[in-house]
């Protein structure tokens, strides 16, 4: 069985549980939503602050809430469930890339259930919308991958709820800056290509790591 | 060793934290056993399975399963020709019996219809639909007899092989080893009830060893 | 002359943190900043230190991963602690360099916030460490998530300073030669002072590994051991 045909059962299932629990749809995003709600009210509501304030909370709010769709249910397997898995002869590769598929599709969801209570809230600018289109994938990416990755090193530990939003937020930086600067270097008229670019790298730099990193992480787990 | 030796342990010693559970275990499993493993509650009997499984590896010592040399990585090789059925069941609790039954022989590369049939096969054709953790612990047991019908293993692992079983439930135990000892496999039950088993030999974990029984 | 021959590294790194502690107080003030500036030669050295000792841990963690040998983790270990700590001292620093320069504790500045950042990258690490009880367990865990982090530093790195190029212009200055040759005096002294401390922790965890084992041998902690046959009369009678 080829590593995609792997990748792709693995993720298959993962979306299956999550279909059936519906965390992140029913729970997740509407807890998100909240957030969105309850920041205004700290901070002030006049319609132009909000304005400017809109799309960098849009992408704070998926960052660090998005650490929730990593921590959701179906994105971890007990003991037995990964016996199983390991003993059907899974490529530990094709595992990660299954569950990095898997999250990055759920993040993508949660970024495009999310954006319309941005937009109704903060009623942002909305130039060069259209970038999105390259950008909401490209961090969901890089989230799944960070989400792959933490959740290896912590598999089975009891302090994993806490334990992997502190991995997860600084390295996820990269990826805030790549998508907030993006579209405010084309609203100052600047080249939006690095900030791409630099999502992209992100992306590579962690895929690499994380299918290298796969076997021996998959073998460390008692 | 023989060419029907299917399992080898030499001087194994295997430690988990701070504990030890062999030191210096010697074992030979040939083909076409049935194997029964004993000891007392604690006595690293399911930890000895999962190193028979290639699933933790030895800490000093050597030993081949399948032809493979544990702690290498030649143990990716041999793993689709064992199956270990665990104390907790291993299926998705959120996805169905026939779900979980279909996942496997997909992995497994066998056709989907495989599925079904094994699951006809243990009698749970008429709860194919039913999500496992709405299952009974027996109900559970017997999708993951189902799961060595699919594979057919040449080494098959049961930890608390009875445990939780009827009557009916207990047979299929019986038969669906028997069908793995005599395709030339090797089976290992674990249990507390020595009596209630039908082996051809018992081995019993004590004080870091493994020893025959009489 | 034996004492010597054993703890030379102990007795340079004396001399050379005398050596820059003289040198840092008497050397002459900054022309515009005045006695506020000499905390440079904390702040610098400090934040050097922090990316020298994250750097010897992805070295030990690589190490570890290829030879399973349990001296590497314990280096990655040690010199995370050690990072830790520096890393910290470098931001404190920072903050109270800045608040007489600029008014203010905080100022975006690229390095600093990346400094910040690599502050918490490796307290998660030691968390990491701390969550995982199997010692094999735990240095494979710890020396992926070692790696992980550092290839992802010069990435934070460089987002933040092309973040900070999109809001402000860089203000950097460039220092006079007096002050140049006290800041590689500290440097140095600081560089010392980490290789004392990696000894000496690395001697700890040597110790520390060797009770484990002794306790483990001692214990007799075979499994089964600590299961053995109910009986109910210790559990007294009530009523």
């Amino acid at each position: 069985m080829s590593f995609w045909r792997q990748a792709f059962e693995i993720a298959r299932k993962d979306l299956l549980v999550e279909s059936r629990t519906a965390e992140v749809a029913l729970m997740t995003v509407p807890f998100a939503a909240v957030g969105l709600i309850l920041i205004p009210l700290a901070i002030g509501t006049d319609a132009p602050l909000l304005t400017d304030l809109g799309p960098g909370l849009f992408w704070v709010v998926v960052l660090l809430f998005g650490v929730l769709v990593i921590l959701r249910k179906s994105a971890v397997d007990g003991g037995p469930q990964r016996d199983l898995v390991r003993l059907l002869g899974i490529d530990p590769a094709a595992r990660f890339a299954g569950a990095t598929l898997a999250t990055s599709l759920l993040v993508l969801l949660f970024e495009v259930l999310l954006g319309p209570v941005v937009i109704a809230l903060y009623n942002p600018a909305l130039d060069g919308w259209g970038w999105l289109f390259i950008i909401l994938p490209l961090v969901a990416t890089g989230m799944g991958l960070l989400g792959s990755l933490t959740g290896g090193v912590t598999t089975s530990l009891g302090t994993r709820t806490s334990l992997t939003p502190l991995l997860i937020a600084p390295l996820a930086l990269p990826l805030l800056l790549g998508a907030t600067q993006a579209l405010e270097s084309l609203e100052r008229g600047r080249s939006i290509l690095p900030w791409l670019a630099l999502l992209a790298a992100v992306d590579l730099a962690l895929a690499v790591t994380g299918v290298l990193a796969a076997r021996p992480l998959e073998e460390a787990i008692i | 060793m023989t060419a029907k030796t299917l399992v080898t342990l030499e001087d194994v010693g295997l430690r988990v934290g701070n504990t030890v559970i062999l030191r210096r275990a010697k074992l030979t499993l040939e083909a076409g056993e049935k194997i029964g493993l004993l000891g007392p509650n604690g006595s690293g009997k399911t930890t000895l399975l999962r190193l028979l499984a290639t699933l933790i590896r030895p800490t000093s010592g050597h030993g081949t399963v399948l032809g493979a040399r544990l702690g290498t990585d030649d143990v990716f090789a041999v793993r689709p020709g064992i199956v270990m059925v665990g104390h907790l069941p291993g299926l998705y609790p959120e996805l169905t019996l026939g779900e979980n039954t279909r996942f496997v022989a997909r992995l497994a590369g066998r056709a989907p219809a495989s599925a079904d049939q094994a699951l006809a096969a243990v009698g749970l054709a008429g709860a194919a639909g039913r999500r496992a953790d709405q299952s009974s612990k027996g109900m559970l047991r017997r999708t993951e007899l189902a799961r060595v019908l699919i594979i057919e293993p040449r080494l098959l692992l049961l930890d608390e092989a009875h445990a939780g079983l009827d009557a009916e439930a207990v047979g299929l135990v019986d038969t669906i080893a028997d069908r793995v000892t005599s395709a030339g496999g090797c089976a290992v039950l674990v249990s507390h009830e020595a009596d209630r088993l039908e082996v051809d030999r018992s081995l019993r974990v004590t004080d870091g060893a493994v020893e025959e029984v009489s | 002359m034996k004492f010597l021959r054993t703890r030379w590294l102990e007795v340079t790194a004396l001399l050379v943190v005398g050596a820059a502690v003289v040198r840092g107080v008497t050397v002459a003030a900054d022309v515009t900043q005045g006695d506020v500036q000499r905390i440079m030669y904390v702040h610098v050295p400090a934040a050097w230190l922090a990316f020298l000792a994250f750097g010897v841990t992805v070295v030990g963690s690589v190490a570890w991963l290829r030879s399973g040998k349990p001296h590497w983790d314990r280096l990655a270990a040690s010199s995370a602690e050690i990072g830790v700590v520096f890393t910290g001292l470098a931001i404190v620093a920072g903050m109270i360099w800045a608040r007489p320069v600029w008014g203010q504790f905080w100022t975006w500045e690229p390095r600093l916030v990346t400094t910040a950042l690599l502050f918490f990258i490796y307290l998660g690490y030691l968390a990491l460490r701390r969550a995982v009880i199997d010692p094999v367990e735990r240095a494979r865990r710890s020396a992926i998530m070692g790696i992980v982090a550092f290839i992802q530093i010069p990435i934070v790195y460089q987002s933040v300073n092309w973040w900070r190029s999109l809001h402000q212009t860089s203000s950097r200055n460039s220092i006079d030669a007096p002050l140049r040759v006290t800041l590689w005096l500290a440097v140095l002294a600081f560089t010392f002072a980490y290789a004392v401390m990696l000894r000496r922790r690395l001697e700890l965890s040597l110790l520390e590994a060797a009770l484990e084992l002794r306790q483990l041998e001692g214990s007799q902690a075979v499994a089964g051991a600590a299961v053995v046959a109910p009986s109910l009369e210790k559990a007294g009678h009530h009523g």
